[in-house]
This record gives C-alpha cells, structure tokens and sequence, in this order.
C-alpha cells in the first residue's frame, strides 16, 4: 500500500512537473513583431506550450537553424544555395520554405522632408551615393544621410539585390542593427533616408516609389503590396530542416489560416492567403 | 525700511545666484553636448574598426582519435599507415584554422593543418568575383581540384571519417596548385547547372611541377530540386586530362596479346622526356531525401575510369623523387567507385554505410597477379572496403563517431611466391575509428 501511495504522489508530482513544449524561432527582424503576435495569440489558446521569438536578423536564424539552434527561421529572404548546400551537408535535407506573409519594402523619410515620392533608379542612386544631396531629387539644399542595415539581415540583402541590383552600397551609409533603430534615426534626422519593413513605419513618413518617371507612385499599403503595383515588395518566409510534424505542424497550420493571416494584416503586412 | 532694504538685498543676491546657475547649467549642457561628441565619435571610430574586423573570418576544426587496426604495421587508407609494431594509436587526424577575408566579390583563404606530424599548407587562394552577374568568379592558388563530389567535400562534415581509397590514391593530398574559373547562378532557367574548371601543375605530391605540361581539370554539374517531394538529385561529369613526363627510357604496358597478362617494356631511347597520358573520367550522383518523421537521408556515389601513369609499385601517379629521379613509367588502365549511404535519425545521430572499389589495373584479374611468368605486382590488386559507422552530433560545435572499416583484398594466385604470397587471402587490415571533432 505505501508502494502505491508513493508511486500516485510521484506520478503526480511529476505529472504537474510535465515540461510545456517550447518551440524557438528565430531571424529576420523585419517579423518579430509579427512572429511575437502569432506566438502570443496562439499561446493563449495552447497553454502548455512555450513558443520562443527571437530575432537576429534573417542569416542569423538561417545559420541557427543548420546549427540545430531553431525549430523555426524567420526570413525576409529566401534562402541561399550556398546554405541549402549546408542543409543538405548536415542533415541530407533541401530545408522547408514557407511563404507566411508579403512585405513592401518601405522607405522612410523624416516627416519634415518634402520630398514625397521617388523612382526606383533614385532610390538606388541615392544609396550608391552617386545622388548626394536632397536639392537634386525636389528637396532642401542638405546633403542625404543614409542609413541601411547590417549585411546578416534578409532586408539588406533584399535591397541590395532588388534595388541596388547587386551593385555595393554607398561607403558612406550607416549600418543599423535593426529596423526600427533605422526608424528611430530618420525620425530624428531631417535630412536622413532609410529603409525597412512596412510595420515599422509607424510616426513616420512613407516614400512613394515608382517604377519609373512615367509610372504612378504608390505607398507600401498592404492594397498596393498585394496587388504588385508596389514595386518592392518580398515575401516573408519561414524555413524548417524537415517537414513539419507534430506541435510545429500545428502551429504552422494556424499561422496560414484566417486567423493567423488577419493578425498579418493587423501588424501591417499583406497575408498570403 | 530695514527690512525693505534686507528684502532688496536678498532678491539681488537670489538673482545672481540665479544668474549664475543659469551660466552653471549652461556650461554643463555644453560639458555634455562635448562628451557626448567624444563619446559619438569614439562609438564610429570602434564601429569603423569592427566594421573592418568583420570581414576576416577564422574557423577551424580539429579531429581527435583513436584507432585500432587487426594487425600491427599494417598499410592504411584509414588515416595513414600504422607505424611497425603499432596495433592501437592515438592520433590528432586534422587540425585546421582556416582565415579568410572576404570583401564579399574578392575574398583570400588561407588553411593550415595542425597535427602530431607538424604544420601544413591545405589552402592559399584568392577569389575574385564578377559583381553584374554574380555568376561568375575566378580563384588561383592553391585549393581543391574541382573533379567530382568528394575531393572538394569538407573533412569536417564528411559522414564517413576518410575518402575512398580511389581519391586518396588518384587525389593525394586533394588540393593542387594552378587557377580555376567557376560558373554558378544563383537564379535563372541555368540556375540548375554549375561549371569548374582550371589549368593545374601536374602530378607530385608537393604539388610543384615537374615538366611543361599543364593539366586541365573540370567538372559540370547539375542540381534538381523536387522541393514538394523533398528530393533532390545533384551529379556531375568531371574529366582530368593531362601529362607525365616519363624521366627514364622505360615505359610498361599491359601486354594484349600475351597467354600470361602482364606488362611488357618499351626501352626506346625517346620514351625519356616524352609525355604519357594521364586521363580521368567520371560521373557522380547524390540523392537526398527528407523521410518523413525519421530524417534526410542521402545515397551518394562516384565512378571513374581512366588511365593512369604510375611506377612499378606505387599506382598512385608517377612522380620522380629524390631517391629514384628516374622511375620507369608503367601505364594501368583504372576503375573504381563508391557507395555513400547515410541516414539522419532526428537532429543528433546518423547512421552511415559506405562501400568503396579500387582496381588499379582493370586489365587484370586476381588470379593473373602471381602467375609463373607474369610481371604483375602488388600494386595490380584490386581493394574493395565495407564501412560502417555511427555519428552523433552532441551540439553544433562537437561530433563523436564511431566507423568500423572491413577491407578487402583480391586473392592473388595461389602460386604467387615472395612478398606476394600474403596476398592469396585476405589480409587482416580492418581498422575501428572512434573519433571526437570539435568546429567553431
């Protein structure tokens, strides 16, 4: 009887010290935001399980996914085949792209400045530095400050292929670690240009783009991104070594249903679905 | 009035206070306003110097082991031979560092290896790549030739702990000296196709040059991803193709037409100084696949063919040395292939299987190795090798393994007499690996 007794408390015990199950995820910054909303709704509707957002910038999750350090990578830019390749050397597996959400590459002014719309061969001429001062694009006689992002994050090497076509940005551009430390610099800097995800524009001013002189200029409003006539937008991305089983399925279900891709549109990017 | 004057008093001495607070905090903003300057110029400074720091990358790997062999002194393809009298040995097998400063379209590597036998080169090249296409690059140094798949893939995330004993004999060493270009794009309907190819010195296995002859090495290669099945096959058609110059009169080869096959000599005085083909040919295939629920798995192989210009007991490639500068060249038509089977069983193990051939003579069976007659030696056998291992990832810095490696010899004539008598059954020359690898 005292066996009994004693193996009940210890299954009770360590029935209540049941670990929750915790999934990580991990990269762009462009989607924590996003990637945090997700986790937070859904956390509160599966209470025994922990999911951990973290963000690092897109390469960084990519490498922490090959290291076996994420469930999940976030990205603002497909994977390379450079870390396919160490995918496959790893774990004999091409990786999982999943298309989560679209994102209009914003870019930011100060809201003092004003200049309301640019082309895109503007944009990169002015991140080449071959475009120096605001008074040359319908701006004040100031010379334009340059603010981009570090060469781990998806938004960068997006930019970099995108817009600047490949080519090297201006030696003189400062390096940001994130988003919205591009977002807080412009805010502050009357003469600055920046770079980044649309849910960061928040207390800001929105650039128009256009793709050419003759074409009309749009805003990165989530109508504009999902009907391609903004010309830079990018999907986000989340990568797996496997395809998903279990919990991680789940989870990854709900991400892509209604009401996983409502709080998309709530955080300010444009669903997929 | 006392007290007016009193109050009068006090308000002039309050507003000077005052005034001079006033002036007080003034200077401290400024006070401020200059540290934060200071301070703001120290961050770009340090930003600047990081910036740069940045662009050099240092990794390396090192490949601690233990080894136990069924006989003591036994030749080994297993990470080298073992010394006489020596059954068991402790071993640093690779201890790389590798630096490389990469200013993303030009980039210098350089790679030492560390081990109990001293220091050694295993890469010197810089990289140069084209900006508008990306597709392009070009590389010279000292580096990987670009023949097949396993010569160029990495020791530290290789399953099985060795090449095959058909690279390590073609390829020693794997890296040689010469250029190479390279064609790889990243996006578009070519995007599947990958191209290396380059001009290298030749044969020793110091890597320097001993004739006039360039040898061409290159490969072409393709990729299909099915990534809604989640397979993918990679392969590639690689060819090497190039010349020895033979620095004796002799020059052997299979006799044809003889009952008893063997070599038969050519003493003309030309065959001094005259080039011999050397020529490899080869195809290469990996598949992977993701497994639902166990893990990826891969099967990779590789065949080649060829000729090859060796010396009488070394079928590796021909090369004069200090004690013999004027070996007699002997010319063997070649074959080998491997099989590479390895499965992930969830992040952390996998399990792996491989069975490699060699046959350095393809001319010949075993049974004509020993004859009465025959001229044909040790280096005419064919090698086959079962291996099979077990890895487990403890984390992304540190691995174990465990590889147990069966080899097998032909059987030689029964009439063979002399050193190749031991080879009229299986030699016992299997080899157990436990190793530990630590990357960063």
């Amino acid at each position: 009887m005292k066996t009994v007794i004693i193996i009940i408390m210890m299954a009770l015990t360590f029935g209540f010290m049941m670990p929750t199950e915790t999934i990580t995820m991990k990269g762009s910054d462009t989607m924590v935001i996003l990637a945090q909303r997700w986790a937070e709704v859904y956390m509160s509707k599966n209470k025994n399980f922990t999911i951990q957002v973290t963000g690092g910038g897109s390469g960084t999750g990519i490498s922490a996914l090959i290291n076996g350090t994420t469930d999940i990578c976030n990205s603002s830019r497909p994977m390379k085949r450079a870390e396919m390749d160490k995918l496959k050397q790893r774990y004999n597996t091409l990786g999982v792209e999943i298309k989560v959400a679209i994102d209009g590459l914003a870019l930011y002014v100060n809201e003092t400045n004003p200049v309301s719309e640019l082309t895109l061969d503007q944009v990169k001429r002015i991140y080449q530095g071959k475009i120096t001062n605001w008074k040359d694009i319908g701006g004040a006689d100031s010379k334009i400050i340059l603010y981009s992002r570090e060469n781990n994050s998806g938004t960068y090497v997006y930019f970099k292929d995108n817009v600047l076509e490949g080519e090297d940005f201006s030696p003189s551009a400062q390096n940001m670690p994130g988003t919205a430390a591009v977002v807080n610099a412009v805010s502050k800097d009357k003469n600055s240009i920046g770079y980044g995800g649309e849910a960061y524009g928040k207390g800001i001013k929105f650039i128009k783009i256009k793709k050419d002189e003759k074409s009309p200029a749009y805003i990165p409003s989530a109508e504009y991104v999902k009907s391609g006539d903004y010309p830079i937008s990018r999907y986000l991305y989340l990568y797996l070594r496997s395809k998903p089983t279990g919990e991680i399925k789940k989870f990854i279900d709900w991400m892509l249903s209604k009401e996983g891709q409502e709080i998309v549109t709530k955080v300010g990017y444009s669903p997929v679905k | 009035m006392k007290i007016i004057s009193s109050i009068i008093t006090l308000l002039l001495v309050s507003i000077n206070i005052n005034a001079q607070d006033s002036l007080a905090k003034k200077e401290d903003v400024e006070e401020i306003k200059g540290a934060l300057q200071s301070v703001t110029e120290t961050v770009i400074d340090l930003k600047n110097t990081l910036d740069a720091l940045k662009k050099i990358k240092i990794s390396g790997y090192i490949q601690a082991q233990f080894q136990s062999a069924d006989t003591a002194g036994i030749n080994s393809y297993s990470g080298g031979n073992f010394p006489v009298n020596v059954k068991s040995r402790f071993q640093v097998r690779r201890g790389r560092v590798k630096f490389m400063y990469d200013q993303d379209i030009t980039q210098y590597v350089l790679q030492i290896d560390v081990t109990q036998n001293g220091v050694g080169i295993k890469d010197a090249y810089a990289t140069i790549k084209e900006p508008w296409l990306q597709t392009f690059s070009f590389t010279a140094g000292v580096f990987d030739r670009p023949f097949g798949f396993e010569i160029s893939y990495s020791s530290n995330m290789r399953e099985a702990p060795e090449r095959s004993r058909l690279f390590q004999t073609l390829f020693p060493g794997e890296r040689e000296l010469g250029v190479k270009i390279e064609a790889a794009p990243e996006r578009g309907v070519l995007s599947f196709l990958n191209l290396k190819a380059g001009l290298f010195n030749g044969v020793l296995p110091n890597a320097n040059e001993n004739d006039r002859n360039k040898d061409f090495i290159g490969r072409v290669g393709f990729l299909l991803p099915f990534r809604d099945e989640n397979f993918e096959i990679d392969g590639g058609f690689s060819l090497y193709t190039g010349n020895v110059t033979n620095t004796s009169k002799y020059f052997y080869e299979f006799n044809g037409s003889s009952p008893i096959k063997n070599f038969k000599v050519d003493s003309s005085t030309t065959n001094a100084g005259k080039g011999f083909a050397r020529e490899y040919y080869a195809f290469d295939t990996q598949l992977y696949y993701d497994l639902p629920i166990i893990g990826g798995l891969s099967i990779k192989g590789e065949y080649i063919t060829g000729i090859q210009p060796a010396t009488k007991s070394y079928n590796s490639f021909y090369y004069p040395s200090t004690t013999d500068p004027n070996p007699s060249l002997y010319q063997r038509n070649f074959n080998g292939w491997y099989i590479n089977y390895t499965q992930n069983i969830g992040l952390s193990h996998q399990f792996v299987l491989k069975y490699d051939v060699f046959d350095p003579n393809s001319n010949v069976k075993g049974n004509d190795i020993g004859l009465p007659g025959s001229n044909l030696l040790a280096s005419d056998i064919k090698y086959s090798t079962l291996g099979v291992g077990w890895v487990y990832h403890w984390d992304s810095n540190i691995k174990f393994l465990v590889y147990y490696d069966s080899v097998n010899n032909e059987h030689v004539n029964s009439a063979a007499t002399g050193s190749l008598a031991k080879y009229t059954r299986d030699l016992k020359d299997n080899v157990l690996t436990a190793r530990m690898q630590y990357r960063f």
